[in-house]
């Protein structure tokens, strides 16, 4: 039960991520018709294309964490036996475990600085902040699925869905 | 210790770093900011992380990537694969190799939008290889002919690693994408007369299928009209000036998506896939883009770049002999990466030096990326062959080299070609 609530995460974070890249296809998309053919523009295309752009990324790059489907140099892993290819497993995860983790601390001074700065979009004035600070929350749950993964690399590896070419 | 000794440790710590499967972009990241804490301090250090990835995520220019990755997996999610090869097959499948030729063909059509050399490779392992082999074709000229067949992926445009290229090196994506096209189709005619080669040395190598007739080569050519137009939208608008490259993948991705849906082609769970396919790829490529640059600061502060370039080019063999030397490096290189991390893990060091050498920015692109790929092909661990390997479980690694081999020849004749003639690449984006 425990278990198929994690996996239920999961997908929604992926279902999140897959959301945000629809959406920047549908503001270029409609941006650019509209500026070609009606000579109309959506006011901040720009700014909402960049700021998905990030939101999309990061919540992608929990999902991606997850899955194990960064790229990575598998000469060694392969030849490995089992045993050792689960501890190249665990290692390589603790370390993206902790590169994401300082990652997402530095990344809240950045949203931090943002809302102090009050930094507005171009056209309509919006705040920004609460677009990194949405980014920032892809990144929270990078570093949440990834101790999910090394929680299951380590404990449960049978529940893993690894995704990289080598792994197949 | 002094900032060249550091230098060193961090490369070796790099690599083993990788080597231990630690992400390539994480690798990267990590080296470059612990190098740039160690000479400059903990605190600067700390606040490049944040700061580089926030503003390399919101990049509106670096918005191509995730665009033509949606574009290629809307496509490919439409089972487009399936139909150019079929209706290839139509017009080629009769002569002697002719399956051969269609997969060719067919990969190139496909490598035209999905941008991508594994995944072409790993498309037409489950499309062209069982029909292949249905017919009586060998394994090793099979998988050979696939593996080659997807290199096309990073040369034609869209090609994500020559936009990766054109981020780094900060050159016009447009006219890297244009610079692609003729070397794409100079691979491809090569192959294909490498397959006719093959046939004329060893006659009954290679069997004849059935020859179509006009009424089914129309219904196949119908089957691909979508695709086609497409790619000439696309490519035509980026070639005309009427979209930035950003903008043309995100009209092709919507595009791709209404032409799957109005045909019935994409229903949500193929919607889903595309999103969930591009949305992957992206934050893996994006990760790696952020290493790449923490790692620059890094290289900065250190100075490799130019003392790499104070070395060759104080070797005295002049600017072919260094380019001959990178193209080596290269090629062992891609015994233990794929392009991508080979690309951004090495650009930023070698494209000084270069601009240097006076060699052209867009040409040496094109020549760097054709490099990586036949990397893809080359034994011992061509990655384009363990992709096709882990589709197709009944050939061995042997058995997939050996098909490879003669693709691997005709490479390495047109690298020589595209050296000697430059202008094959740089003509098209000299008319932008």
């Amino acid at each position: 039960m425990k278990r198929s609530l994690m996996d239920r995460i999961i997908d929604t974070i992926e279902a999140i991520a897959a959301m945000f890249v629809g959406l920047v296809a549908a503001d270029i998309f409609l941006s650019v018709l509209l500026r070609r053919f009606f000579n109309l523009q959506i006011p901040d295309s720009y700014d909402f294309g960049r700021m998905l752009l990030g939101i999309l990324i990061f919540w992608g790059i929990a999902a991606t964490s997850y899955r194990g489907g960064h790229i990575t140099v598998d000469l060694v892993w392969v030849s490995a036996s089992p045993r050792w290819k689960r501890a190249i497993d665990v290692f390589a995860t603790l370390v993206l475990l902790f590169v994401v983790t300082v990652q997402t601390y530095t990344l809240f001074d950045k949203v931090h600085a943002t809302y102090n700065d009050n930094v507005l979009t171009y056209d309509l004035g919006l705040p920004t902040w609460p677009f990194f600070a949405i980014a920032w929350a892809g990144d929270v749950s990078a570093v949440v699925l990834i101790a999910i993964r090394t929680w299951r690399l380590i404990f449960h590896p049978e529940d893993l869905h690894d995704e990289s070419p080598a792994a197949r | 210790m002094s900032a060249d000794s550091v230098a060193i440790v961090g490369f070796v710590v790099l690599f083993a770093l990788m080597l231990l499967r630690v992400p390539v972009g994480m690798a990267m990241g990590l080296v470059g900011v612990s190098g740039y804490a160690y000479l400059s301090g903990g605190a600067p250090a700390l606040k490049l992380v944040g700061q580089t990835s926030m503003r390399t995520v919101t990049d509106y220019q670096f918005g191509v990537i995730p665009m033509f990755l949606l574009m290629g997996a809307f496509v490919s999610n439409s089972g487009v694969s399936r139909e150019l090869f079929r209706a290839a097959n139509t017009f080629v499948g009769h002569l002697r190799g002719g399956l051969g030729l269609a997969t060719i063909v067919s990969c190139g059509g496909f490598a035209a939008i999905s941008g991508s050399s594994v995944a072409t490779a790993a498309t037409f392992s489950t499309v062209a290889y069982p029909e292949m082999r249905r017919y009586g074709y060998p394994q090793s000229f099979a998988t050979g002919v696939i593996a080659a067949g997807g290199t096309l992926g990073a040369m034609l445009p869209p090609s994500t690693v020559l936009a990766v290229y054109g981020l780094i090196t900060q050159q016009d994506i447009g006219k890297l994408f244009m610079a692609g096209i003729l070397p794409g189709l100079l691979a491809m005619t090569m192959y294909m007369a490498t397959i006719a080669v093959i046939c004329r040395v060893k006659p009954d190598f290679l069997p004849i299928a059935a020859k179509a007739s006009w009424a089914e080569r129309l219904e196949g050519l119908r089957d691909v009209w979508a695709p086609v137009v497409l790619f000439v939208f696309v490519i035509g608008g980026l070639y005309g000036g009427v979209f930035t490259p950003t903008e043309a993948g995100g009209v092709g991705a919507a595009g791709a998506f209404l032409l799957g849906v109005l045909r019935g082609r994409l229903g949500r769970a193929e919607i889903r896939a595309s999103l969930l396919q591009a949305t992957r790829t992206a934050a893996a490529v994006f990760t790696v883009l952020i290493g790449a640059l923490l790692f620059g600061y890094f290289l900065t502060i250190t100075q490799v770049p130019q003392k790499v370039t104070e070395f060759l080019t104080g070797l005295g063999i002049g600017a072919y002999g260094v380019l001959a030397l990178i193209m080596v490096m290269y090629l062992v290189l891609g015994c233990l990466m794929d392009a991508m991390a080979m690309i951004i893990l090495t650009v930023p060091i070698i494209f000084p030096l270069v601009t240097a050498l006076g060699f052209d920015p867009i040409w040496f692109g094109v020549i760097i990326v054709m490099t990586v790929e036949l990397g893809l092909i080359h034994p011992p661990v061509g990655m384009n062959v363990f992709v096709i390997k882990s589709v197709v479980q009944d050939v061995s690694f042997a058995s997939i080299f050996k098909g490879v081999l003669p693709f691997i020849a005709t490479d390495i004749l047109r690298l020589v070609i595209l050296i000697a003639f430059p202008v094959i690449a740089l003509w098209l984006p000299s008319q932008m």
